[in-house]
């Protein structure tokens, strides 16, 4: 926000005379009047008078600034008015007044308190004030004002006006003026390039920044509350979310982490330009109304979802990676119906790896509705997701053997549903004394949660559960070519987004599936494990293909991107997609094409060896696991090769500066 | 010297009017008021200072009084601040 921004040389009078305070209001109200910022001229000045009524807005120094926020107000706008003669206008100081600015502000949000913050810093330097009364023209007049707003305000180390003693407001003794969070749903890549990007760009902006990382080992290189407290305000890059309570106060900028990433110098230019809004911590709920709105519901779906996915992602990695050890150190010969649990050792890693594996869908609709609801929403959605899991219907109240489990799609529903659920019931019980704010957390909204999502699953469970199995039945049934199209249709979307919607919606349902097979103790030729099989192939390719890609066409990169590119080929054979962001980001419709085709390539391929995978994540670890492993290698070259000669023939060569 | 953390609770935060109050009500007493705000150090006695510190909502702000009155003036500093500023 700049003061020149709303000042145009219209609504700029100087060196004029005036009789009293009522005509220099007429003549601003009228000056305000022009460019359209007014609905209602005469609601605003009605606004402006009571304003005056109530104490005079002339502050000291001759210096007025009558003012009022109101809904006759459509956009902020200033004018200003300087006198030859000063008037009485009913300063405390008792001078007269002779510099006049007046805002019009609208009704919501900050916006009325920073203008006048921002005009005030500017007026307290005498020199500005003398320069902007000796003025004799507008444009003359707005110079002066830009001058000194670039002074304050810009790249440079601003001056703080002469009478404050310190200049602490833009170098906090912490040394930090912007703060940021960065947090993706795995906490693998994205979180730590979003935090260098923003910290590569404060140090070119020349402003010192922190950025915590909320990866998956937990956070690190946490902002201390003497940071916080000192700072402009914070970045907030994150698809998941975090532990906002302790920015309440300050200005806080929500931005999905990839801005992190790209946009990371606008970022701090918006913090350091004051044009955000105050975060208001409301209790436990993680975000205000408006925020919500803002964010648009898509993104918020997507986020509670993440939320649940990457809490979830731990026990299917532990718990897969246990259940297909327990393949490997068995021998089916003992007895194939009992695979996994013929040997004892076999039987440890089986029982282990189970009951991490029943833990998913609790936690998995647990962390949704936490996610939706806060604190209140995780136990709804635990009890949901074990619903889901146990298919508990009104038919089948004791559980018995007919119950069909909803699966991960039920479990997904009971999250939302429960969320959202306690999010309305929150709303509702807002109205109830505040005598029964205490029983609410440890009463109303457990029981009430728990029988709504108890009486919900039970009406749901059959219908999710035939939804399910109709799935599993379809998807089973995909034979010959259209399971081929069925493996490259999986892996191909997990190269689109490279950890976006599309990758997680393949991800998901490859994760989905080999739990279900899992627990319903398919055998490891089972389909489900073919399509997991599929999908880390499609994961893994990429990063592959660009590695690949910058050791044998050099020139289709700058030697910086081929030095990260090394890095690409321990990501790829670790099945981190991330790593192949910075390169599909800076170069989208020639990456992504490239990488989705060789990607949906080995994926086909992977189907077409009947490649089986039985543990959700690994990469090269989980090699030795896989049904037909030298398929898998097959299909895994043939895809990054290709995409990699589409990479070199599509790419542009780049400058070897 | 005596000092008291405070939140600003009026919805819309240091505007003209609490300034205004603010300065009325601490300007009898002899002592030094600063208000430490946003990582700024004010003289509270300055209307134009108080507004330029852009205090909103929410904000925790520390009151110093130094000088001979210094109870007095926290005790109605922080009394006016708590009460809302008048809003």
């Amino acid at each position: 926000m700049r003061i020149v921004d709303l000042l145009s040389k219209e609504r700029i009078v100087l060196q004029t005379s005036a009789a009293d305070k009522d005509s220099v209001i007429d003549l601003m109200v009228d000056l305000q009047n022009t460019g359209g910022a007014l609905k209602d001229k005469e609601a605003y000045k009605k606004a402006i008078l009571a304003r005056e009524a109530q104490t005079s807005t002339a502050i000291e120094a001759g210096i007025a600034v009558p003012h009022a926020k109101s809904e006759s107000v459509l956009r902020p706008c200033l004018s200003a008015v300087t006198l030859r003669q000063g008037i009485e206008y009913g300063a405390l100081d008792g001078q007269p007044s002779d510099l006049f600015f007046m805002i019009a502000a609208p009704l919501d949000g900050d916006l009325h308190l920073e203008i006048l913050s921002h005009l005030m810093v500017l007026l307290m330097d005498p020199k500005f004030v003398a320069d902007l009364r000796a003025a004799e023209d507008p444009d003359a007049f707005l110079r002066i004002i830009d001058q000194a707003e670039s002074a304050k305000y810009g790249s440079q180390q601003p001056e703080h006006a002469a009478s404050t003693k310190k200049v602490p407001m833009h170098q906090p003794s912490t040394g930090y003026r912007v703060l940021a969070v960065t947090a993706c749903p795995t906490g693998i890549a994205h979180t730590y390039m979003a935090a260098e990007a923003l910290e590569k760009a404060g140090e070119k902006l020349g402003i010192p920044l922190k950025a915590e990382t909320n990866g998956s080992g937990g956070a690190k290189n946490v902002l201390t509350d003497e940071e916080i407290a000192a700072a402009d305000g914070i970045i907030v890059a994150a698809d998941k979310n975090i532990e906002a309570g302790r920015f309440h106060g300050k200005r806080v900028l929500f931005v999905p982490v990839s801005d992190g990433i790209h946009k990371a110098e606008a970022l701090i230019q918006k913090i350091e330009s004051g044009d955000v809004p105050v975060y208001q911590h409301n209790g436990s709920v993680m975000h205000t109304e408006s925020e919500h709105r803002k964010e648009g519901f898509g993104r918020q779906v997507y986020k509670h979802l993440m939320n649940g996915v990457s809490h979830m992602l731990p026990f299917v990695i532990g718990g897969g990676i246990l259940i297909a050890l327990a393949f490997l150190l068995d021998d089916p010969s003992i007895d194939p119906t009992n695979f996994g649990m013929n040997t004892p050792a076999a039987a440890f890693f089986k029982t282990i790896g189970g009951v991490a594996f029943n833990f998913m869908l609790p936690v998995l609709a647990g962390f949704i509705g936490m996610s939706i609801a806060d604190r209140p929403g995780l136990a709804i959605g635990f009890v949901g997701g074990s619903l889901a899991a146990v298919g508990t219907s009104f038919w089948t109240i004791s559980g018995s053997a007919e119950a069909i489990p909803a699966g991960f799609l039920g479990a997904l529903l009971a999250g939302f549903a429960g969320g959202y659920f306690m999010l309305g019931l929150r709303k509702i019980c807002d109205r109830l004394p505040r005598s029964l704010e205490g029983i609410k957390p440890i009463l109303i909204y457990p029981v009430l949660g728990v029988l709504f999502i108890g009486v919900f699953m039970c009406l749901v469970n059959p219908i999710m559960g035939a939804l399910n199995t109709g799935l599993t039945n379809f998807l089973n049934s995909l034979g010959g070519s259209s399971k081929l199209l069925l493996g490259a249709v999986l892996a191909g979307m997990m190269s689109i987004d490279m950890g976006g919607p599309f990758n997680k919606a393949a991800y998901v349902t490859g994760t989905g599936a080999i739990a279900t097979a899992a627990a319903a103790g398919a055998p490891s030729t089972d389909i489900a494990y073919q399509m997991m099989a599929a999908v880390m192939i499609g994961g893994m390719v990429p990063p592959i293909a660009i590695a690949l890609c910058t050791s044998f066409f050099k020139k289709k990169f700058t030697p910086d991107e081929r030095k990260s590119g090394v890095v690409n080929y321990i990501m790829g054979l670790c099945f981190i997609t991330e790593g192949a962001i910075p390169f599909a980001a800076s170069d989208p419709l020639r990456v992504i094409p490239a990488c989705v085709v060789g990607s949906a390539v080995s994926g086909a391929l992977s189907m077409l060896f009947n490649c089986g995978l039985m543990a959700p994540h690994g990469g090269i670890f989980v090699f030795p696991l896989v049904t037909n492993v030298w398929g898998y290698v097959l299909a895994l070259a043939a895809g990054s090769v290709i995409s990699m000669l589409l990479l070199a023939v599509l790419k542009k060569n780049r400058p070897q500066e | 010297m005596v000092s008291k953390t405070v939140q600003v609770i009026n919805p819309m935060g240091m505007h003209m009017r609490p300034a205004q109050l603010f300065i009325k009500t601490i300007t009898p007493f002899a002592c030094d008021v600063t208000i430490l705000a946003n990582g700024q150090e004010i003289n509270a006695k300055s209307i134009m200072n108080l507004m330029a510190a852009c205090i909103k909502q929410g904000t925790e702000i520390e009151i110093q009084c130094n000088g001979a009155d210094e109870e007095a003036a926290l005790k109605a500093a922080v009394e006016l601040v708590e009460s809302g500023l008048g809003e």
